[in-house]
């Protein structure tokens, strides 16, 4: 999932992206790594599990003058390298502080 | 009596040789003894359903490539590729069953043509209707015993099954079972090789945590509704976007307001809340 917001003029201030996914190493050593072949243990787990829903409150400091922020969040799923991609969900939101 | 010895040598000298008849020594002959291709003849829909979908091309992974050529390289490569046993290739466990029932030279043969990325051999490559409606399709085997020769299980028995290789058809009592699935979308570690190694973890996380969160449909409810062959997802067919828009919802919620660090010093901030749940009966990334 990642999560962005941009200026009224377009200009991109905040951007995140939070990773849903086993991660597994060979127990060998601390890196992380992919493939059945190398793969012996899953040392964390941020995935979306069944019947849990996944909540995540993200929050954007605003850089001074800036009242209004276009934020895009967009849920997509990676598949063997992050330019392979599967769109899920995007939710576009105008927010603004002035009343 | 002379005749009798003469039988009983008979005997002795053809089992090792009818045994290895039993066996595929190549590609091509292992890929003539598991061909299914006339199951499309009268089951054309579920057929063109099974082409399309992963269970056709275990080995090619995604987008054409040969996830296999990654094993060439780790822990369970051969010295020599062209001297390569089924012990290089944990994988065929699941991606192709019917190796492990094959002569090592299969292995060899596959070896050499990931090595060379031969598509066109490793395509070839396939789960076939047989191997999940024969090889399979029994799990309880000392009450149950192996799956027979020349018969077919499906999910009824079918005492006539118009096909001269397979001329019946039998009940398999877990084909509509999750277990069936978890046969090979599995658990965790596999243990049973020199070295452990991980594949799909999907069925651990059904019984591990869907099951006990009180989720009760099985594998076959959601990816094989109404008989579907496809097994969802293709990863090659844009289709899955939606598929997975479907089963997975995003809920967001946005707040803008000022917060106040000190006297003084109010902080513009946007808050994001995202929540996301989904419909799958087990965790979301797994296979």
């Amino acid at each position: 999932m990642e999560v962005t917001a941009k200026s009224e003029a377009g200009k991109e201030i905040f951007n995140k992206q939070v990773h849903y996914h086993p991660q597994a190493t060979t127990c060998r050593d601390t890196k992380m790594l992919y493939g059945a072949q190398w793969k012996t243990q899953y040392i964390r787990d941020t995935s979306l599990q069944p019947r849990k829903a996944k909540k995540e409150t993200i929050e954007i400091a605003l850089p001074k003058g800036v009242r209004t922020a276009d934020v895009t969040v967009d849920l997509f799923y990676e598949l063997v390298n992050p330019s392979m991609k599967f769109p899920i969900h995007t939710v576009n939101r105008k927010v603004t502080l002035d009343r | 009596m002379q005749a009798l010895k003469m039988a009983v040598l008979f005997f002795m000298m053809t089992i090792p040789f009818s045994s290895y008849a039993e066996k595929a020594a190549t590609i091509e002959e292992m890929v003539k003894m598991y061909d299914s291709s006339s199951c499309k003849e009268c089951h054309e829909e579920i057929y063109m359903q099974w082409e399309k979908s992963h269970h056709a091309r275990p080995l090619m992974g995604v987008k054409g490539g040969i996830f296999l050529k990654g094993v060439l390289s780790s822990a369970f490569a051969p010295k020599d590729i062209k001297m390569a046993t089924k012990k290089n290739f944990p994988c065929f466990k699941c991606h192709l069953p019917q190796a492990l029932d094959a002569e090592d030279s299969v292995s060899a043969e596959i070896a050499q043509a990931v090595a060379a990325g031969d598509k066109a051999i490793v395509s070839k490559l396939q789960i076939t209707c047989i191997v999940c409606h024969n090889t399979k399709a029994i799990l309880h085997r000392l009450q149950d015993g192996k799956p027979e020769k020349g018969v077919l299980y499906g999910s009824k028995d079918i005492s006539e099954h118009g096909d001269s290789s397979y001329a019946q058809v039998k009940k398999s009592v877990i084909m509509k079972e999750s277990i069936f699935c978890g046969q090979c979308h599995g658990l965790g570690p596999n243990f049973d090789a020199e070295n452990p190694y991980q594949c799909a973890t999907l069925y651990g996380s059904y019984i591990h945590s869907y099951i006990p969160s009180g989720g009760a449909q099985s594998c076959q409810e959601c990816h094989m509704k109404d008989g579907d062959h496809l097994i969802a997802p293709n990863w090659d067919d844009p289709g899955t976007a939606r598929l997975l828009s479907d089963a997975i919802s995003l809920d967001v919620e946005t707040l803008g307001y000022e917060w106040l660090r000190a006297k003084g010093d109010l902080r513009p901030m946007i808050v994001v809340n995202t929540k996301i749940t989904h419909k799958a009966g087990h965790r979301i990334p797994d296979g």
